[in-house]
């Protein structure tokens, strides 16, 4: 088994205006989501990040707050699973709640350094 | 941990958070209200992912409250109470309006806002919606099948008479509270009305709009002070309608009329709630439109299929309705009854004493009628092209649908 990131890219739904109704459907799809994955034993891990976005660019160190414009696409989050491949781990994110508001999951395997 | 959260907390305690923060703070400051209560919701979607708050209200509430202080605190010169909040402990204060009866009266202080006489009937409806149900702004467009950009500037508009006129939260004084009452119940069956008869081709929207206009009459119900005659007609009104919302389309989502209707579906309970409350009504001296409104529901609904309904009696209810508040829509109604009696020559006369562009978007209803009094004479091709004109006058798909199938009936009967 090895470790994968799901990384979850736009939708966010501060900028959608959803309603709480949206919202409340939404947290629903999220939480029977997370509970799917706790029960298979797969969860390592995850957190939501807050949409308001700080970089640090170049030498300088410039430090400039966003929202930027090339970045409307911002990460919304991420989930850490264990799986035996990048195939089984589309398969655990088919249940994604956000992919009719246009967002992304995007899966990368986490590198496990030699000791 | 297998746990559920109510359907529609988050809307519900959309208006309620609102209500109460208001009602604090000021309605000059709604509009940084509803951004904290909708930051509130979007903090909750994010954190509720992976474990639910063991009491959501509580969590909703106690961070919508700090959210608001929040931003009332960033606003630069300000003299709101927030500063107040921060020197003394009146955050007792406002934890008290959470309690559950100040929960309604912030509501109801609310509804009375919504429809202050200095807003347009529209933008009432709008705030409503908005700021007592939580419905965004698309879905008060979806609902009212309007653009959402009419919804946003109609909102906007509510909220600049709002802060322009200075209003209170507050209930009206004593002797205005008669005509003000008058205006919320209009509202409320107003928001009924757009969910029932409404040819929304979603069902959750149009039910959810008549769960909201029952909901409020409930409301005003608990006050003994709103107690009135018409209050309790037209809940009685509502009821009625709501026990057949079910019944008025089939699962493919087109339109089923009152003879085709199933009748052992019409829900139960809502019509026991209603004959009660329409009791309560006759209790009271004053007869309101509602009363006789109701007492048409009631009717319809009394008959055990389409053919035993007492049209005599209904068409009685009718005319003390056109006395009370004389409406070309109800005129046609008595057409409409007249004809199920087959009082030719009356319908004839009622139908050439307007125009149907008097109905304005309702226009098809008039053609409808003349078509059918035409089936009725046994005149085919007269009925057909007044069907044809129904159609023309009808914008929504749904309805278009239901005439040209009855048109194709008539077609084949030729």
């Amino acid at each position: 088994m090895k470790d994968f990131m799901m990384i979850f890219i736009g939708a966010d739904y501060q900028e959608l205006g959803l309603s709480p109704e949206e919202l409340q459907s939404r947290m629903g799809k999220w939480f029977a989501w997370g509970q799917k994955m706790e029960a298979q034993g797969i969860l390592k891990g995850g957190e939501a990040l807050i949409p308001t976005v700080k970089r640090i660019v170049g030498q300088d160190r410039t430090v400039s707050d966003g929202p930027f414009e090339d970045s409307k696409e911002i990460i919304g989050g991420y989930y850490t699973v264990s799986a035996k491949n990048a195939d089984a781990v589309v398969a655990i994110a088919q249940d994604y709640p956000d992919y009719d508001l246009g967002g992304t999951v995007e899966i990368r395997e986490v590198m496990v350094f030699d000791r | 941990m297998e746990s559920k959260i109510v359907d529609h907390l988050f809307r519900h305690h959309y208006g309620k958070m609102v209500a109460i923060l208001t009602r604090y703070f000021g309605l000059a400051y709604i509009e940084t209200i509803e951004d904290a209560v909708q930051d509130t919701f979007i903090k909750a979607t994010l954190q509720w992912r992976k474990q639910l708050p063991v009491n959501p209200e509580a969590w909703l509430n106690k961070v919508a409250k700090n959210r608001t202080i929040d931003l009332l605190r960033s606003i630069k010169s300000q003299k709101v109470r927030s500063e107040k909040l921060l020197k003394d402990n009146s955050s007792e204060e406002l934890n008290d309006l959470f309690l559950d009866h100040e929960i309604e009266d912030s509501q109801l202080r609310m509804i009375f806002v919504a429809c202050h006489p200095s807003l347009k009937p529209q933008e009432q409806i709008a705030f409503a919606l908005k700021t007592i149900s939580g419905f965004s702004t698309r879905e008060i467009a979806a609902a009212l099948l309007t653009k959402e950009d009419t919804i946003a500037k109609r909102l906007r508009r509510a909220k600049q008479t709002i802060i322009k006129n200075q209003l209170q939260f507050d209930f009206p004084p004593p002797n205005e509270v008669e005509d003000r009452l008058a205006r919320v119940m209009h509202v409320v069956y107003l928001t009924f009305n757009e969910g029932f008869h409404s040819t929304n081709k979603d069902k959750l929207i149009r039910e959810d709009l008549c769960g909201e206009a029952i909901r409020l009459c409930k409301l005003l119900l608990k006050k003994e002070k709103f107690r009135s005659g018409s209050l309790y007609a037209l809940f009685a009104l509502l009821c009625f309608h709501a026990s057949r919302l079910e019944s008025k389309t089939d699962i493919n989502g087109e339109i089923v009329d009152m003879l085709k209707q199933d009748r052992s579906q019409w829900f139960f309970p809502l019509i026991q709630m209603g004959n009660s409350a329409m009791n309560k009504a006759m209790e009271f001296d004053k007869v309101s439109i509602y009363h006789y409104e109701a007492a048409i529901a009631a009717e319809h609904i009394k008959a055990k299929t389409f053919k035993n309904t007492n049209w005599n009696k209904i068409l009685l209810y009718y005319k003390k309705l056109q006395d009370l508040q004389p409406n070309t829509f109800t005129l046609l109604n008595i057409a409409i009854v007249e004809l199920q009696l087959n009082n030719f020559e009356v319908v004839r006369q009622i139908l050439d004493s307007f125009e149907a562009s008097d109905l304005e978007q309702r226009a098809y209803l008039y053609y409808g009628c003349y078509s059918e009094y035409y089936e009725r004479r046994g005149d085919l091709v007269l009925a057909i092209s007044f069907l044809d004109q129904a159609i023309l006058n009808t914008t929504n798909a749904l309805e278009k649908r239901y005439l040209e199938k009855k048109k194709v009936i008539l077609q084949n009967r030729i």
